[in-house]
């Protein structure tokens, strides 16, 4: 009997030694990867867009707007406005994440702002008030000249730089805004433009000129690309980029969602802003560069531009290509 | 039990060896001698069969205890485990959904979606706590779940932060966080919801295996008795022998016992999963087809114009839902093998809420195409009754009742595999006591007529 219980005692010790080796795992926890904005590219794959070279053109020079101005509600029979004026309303792709150009007021649930604006008065010209006539489809910055090219738009209005590649799928009006590519970084960076980003993560939007222009750039920094302009934002207030550079429109409004960025250094690119329509629509940009034209001599342009962006500014000189 | 079985047999055994040594040792020359004559081959036999008797217990007996282990391990263990990890993966799911329908009210988050997101990530939490590295292959998922949970949930909050301060760059924080539940968190508790599930079927299939060592040395035991009964009746012409009658007697009761009772429990088993825990896996996979869907219907609004990803997200799950007609995908499936009434018809109600949600999206799609979007928001997370929260609250809670009841069915069975092994590992080593009882006062009783 002793010996049974000595074996059992035996045992038990066995276990228990055996259950105390299984140590807690202590060891160090794997590493993390931080979560990143969904469709990121580090590095971003640069479209080429086109083959070749872009063509030689003049990416200002719009159609002429030729006669008399239509008249509220009497657009000529058989023009591309009869068919928006019959259809009832006006369908003009904006952004709406880009605060003072193309916004949604949380508090009145519209989207609002200078590219907004500009759409309003196209759509006062054709009915007389916009008010009831104007679809604001928002739409991303790849999603813009698809959408001119299907007709799922009328018009785009979206921070849109004219330029010879883009000429060849759509046709712009006038410019109507002269914007730069500018940086924005955190308040402690000591960067003080493009130049000093060699190497940097700069971020901007795929499918802009914006991206193209940071790969392009002679410091060579390291383009990262995202779907939407605020996940650019999201980066940047995250550490994951160093700067966002894309045009001083759109940095103005990250700057003022989030005062501990600084716009930095001068404009390094000039981007020119159309509005983007069909290319078999002719007509349809000579009458919209004639509300342009109306809109620089009446004021209206400067009071749009009071409005959202302050100051007094004068409108870009319209070119024509006849 | 069992120990005092096999002593007992044991000394049986022993008391019958140390005759058979004794006689061994009365006189080496006629070893050959005895083990030819009568008494020395019913002395073998009784030895072999007492033997093989012992081993039968034993084995009865260990094995009547593993089975319940395995059963108790499906009823209390993999089959709660599992349900765990369901719910960890439902709770993520109902989280993105939920948190993008508060984040579209803007302004005015209705405080029943902030609870109901916060009861999210609570529930969740609770599971992981539950399901926290019960083995090495959990380890993975448990710990992307536990790392990112924490993050999601800052991600949100960031999100909401800005949403009310009317700032754009909200919506990118909030579709940055569900790019993380679905691109990390997800899909860890899909994998470790397939782990649990796995798990629960490798403990099922043990608790229901046949019995490969009883059986078959019963029937070697009671072919033993009966050939041993056989021989004497060949020999002495006694035609019954009570010990040995009462032994074989208790065989037929082991062996009958034993088989029945394998029967049972596979049957029971078998019941469990397919009224069962098989049902509620392809519920839960519904309701998560559904979760999923309700969050891309939503983000696709908060995507704000670039959500066209988010669109097909939810066309993908629909259809994994409910098919192209509304009358397939895992809906239509978990209804043909619904067994239980009140599964059959929350799946019917379930199925109707579905054709109701996918005509007022087709109606949320409209009015956000059309640029009425405040208009889409407030069909898509309004409390309209015909809106597309209440539709999509009504597929949500009948697949929840079709849950819960496919459970209680598992639960049902799984304890009553249970019951048809109830005693029988007290019944088995006394059964086994009875026939070596008899074997060996049956035979020692002829033995001693010999001499």
């Amino acid at each position: 009997m002793k010996t049974r219980m000595a074996l059992v005692a035996t045992a038990l010790a066995v276990l228990a030694t055996g259950c105390g080796s299984g140590r807690p795992d202590v060891a160090a926890p794997p590493a993390y990867q931080a979560p990143r904005p969904v469709g990121v590219q580090d590095p971003a794959v640069i479209a080429t867009g086109s083959a070749g070279p872009a063509p030689n053109c003049d990416p200002l020079a719009s159609l002429r707007p030729t006669g008399p101005r239509p008249v509220p509600g009497a657009m000529p029979a058989g023009s591309p406005m009869a068919t928006i004026a019959a259809r009832g309303r006006l369908i003009v792709g904006v952004d709406q994440n880009t605060l003072l150009f193309g916004f949604r007021d949380a508090a009145t649930g519209e989207i609002v702002g200078f590219d907004v604006d500009i759409a309003k008065e196209v759509a006062a010209a054709i009915f007389g008030d916009w008010r009831g006539h104007l679809q604001l489809v928002a739409i991303s910055s790849a999603q813009r000249i698809p959408f001119v090219l299907e007709r799922k738009v009328d018009l785009v209005a979206k921070t849109m730089t004219m330029n010879c590649d883009r000429w060849r799928q759509v046709s712009f009006s006038t410019q109507y805004y002269e914007a730069g590519q500018k940086v924005l970084v955190g308040r402690d960076s000591t960067a003080k433009g493009i130049d000093d980003l060699g190497g940097k993560k700069v971020c901007a939007a795929a499918g802009t000129t914006s991206i193209q222009n940071i790969a392009a750039a002679a410091s060579k920094p390291i383009p990262v690309s995202v779907r939407d302009w605020t996940d650019c934002l999201v980066l940047l207030q995250q550490g994951q980029v160093d700067a966002v550079s894309t045009d001083d429109t759109i940095l103005a409004g990250f700057a003022a969602q989030d005062p501990t960025t600084r716009l930095v250094g001068a404009a390094f690119t000039s981007e020119p802003y159309g509005l983007a329509m069909h290319p078999n629509a002719p007509d349809f940009v000579r009458f919209v560069n004639g509300v342009l034209d109306r809109m620089r001599s009446d004021g209206t342009w400067a009071a749009i531009y009071r409005r959202w962006l302050g100051g007094s500014a004068t409108p870009p000189v319209a070119r024509y290509r006849d | 039990m069992a120990l005092l079985t096999t002593d007992k047999a044991r000394s049986f055994l022993a008391v019958n060896l140390v005759r058979g040594r004794a006689g061994i040792v009365r006189g080496r020359a006629r070893i050959a001698d005895r083990a030819n004559s009568a008494p020395g081959r019913l002395t073998i036999f009784m030895a072999a069969l007492a033997a093989l008797g012992c081993l039968t217990g034993l084995a009865g007996v260990v094995g009547s205890a593993q089975r319940s282990d395995l059963i108790d391990a499906v009823a209390n263990r993999s089959g709660p485990l599992a349900v765990q990890a369901q719910q960890l993966y439902r709770s993520l799911s109902d989280a993105d959904a939920t948190a993008a329908a508060a984040f579209l009210s803007s302004g005015s988050e209705p405080v029943a979606l902030r609870e109901r997101y916060q009861a999210d990530i609570a529930a969740a939490s609770a599971s992981l706590a539950a399901l926290s590295v019960t083995s090495e292959r959990e380890r993975g998922p448990v710990t992307e779940i536990a790392m990112s949970l924490p993050v999601y949930t800052g991600l949100v909050e960031t999100a909401r932060s800005y949403n009310r301060l009317n700032l754009p760059v909200g919506s990118a924080y909030l579709r940055e966080a569900s790019g993380l539940m679905r691109e990390r968190l997800l899909p860890a508790a899909k994998a470790l919801y397939e782990i649990e599930i796995g798990n629960l079927a490798n403990d099922r299939g043990g608790a229901a295996s046949f019995p490969w060592l009883t059986l078959p040395l019963i029937m070697l035991t009671l072919a033993g008795l009966v050939a041993t009964q056989v021989y004497l009746v060949r020999r002495t012409r006694r035609l019954v022998n009570v010990g040995l009658a009462a032994a074989t007697a208790a065989g037929v009761v082991l062996l009958l016992w034993v088989g029945l009772s394998w029967v049972g429990v596979a049957a029971q088993l078998s019941a469990s999963d397919r009224e069962g825990s098989a049902q509620v896996e392809l519920i839960a996979g519904a309701r998560v087809a559904a979760l999923q869907a309700r969050a891309g219907e939503a983000l696709t609004l908060v995507a704000r114009g670039s959500g066209a990803a988010f669109e097909e997200q939810f066309t993908a799950n629909m259809t994994a839902l409910a098919g192209t007609d509304g009358r397939g995908g895992r809906l239509a499936e978990a209804r043909r093998r619904a067994t239980d009434p009140a599964v059959v018809n929350a799946l019917g109600a379930a199925t109707a809420a579905v054709s109701d949600w996918r005509a007022v999206h087709r109606q949320v799609r409209e009015r956000d195409d059309g640029g009425q979007y405040p208009e889409a928001v407030t069909l898509a997370v309004g409390d309209d009754p015909a809106g597309a929260a209440n539709a999509f609250n009504r597929v949500d809670g009948q697949l929840s009742a079709a849950i819960a009841a496919a459970s209680r069915t598992f639960t049902e069975r799984a304890d009553a595999a249970g019951g048809a092994l109830a005693a029988s590992g007290v019944g088995w080593a006394l059964l086994t006591l009875v026939l070596l009882t008899g074997l060996v006062l049956g035979l020692q009783q002829r033995i001693a007529e010999y001499r």
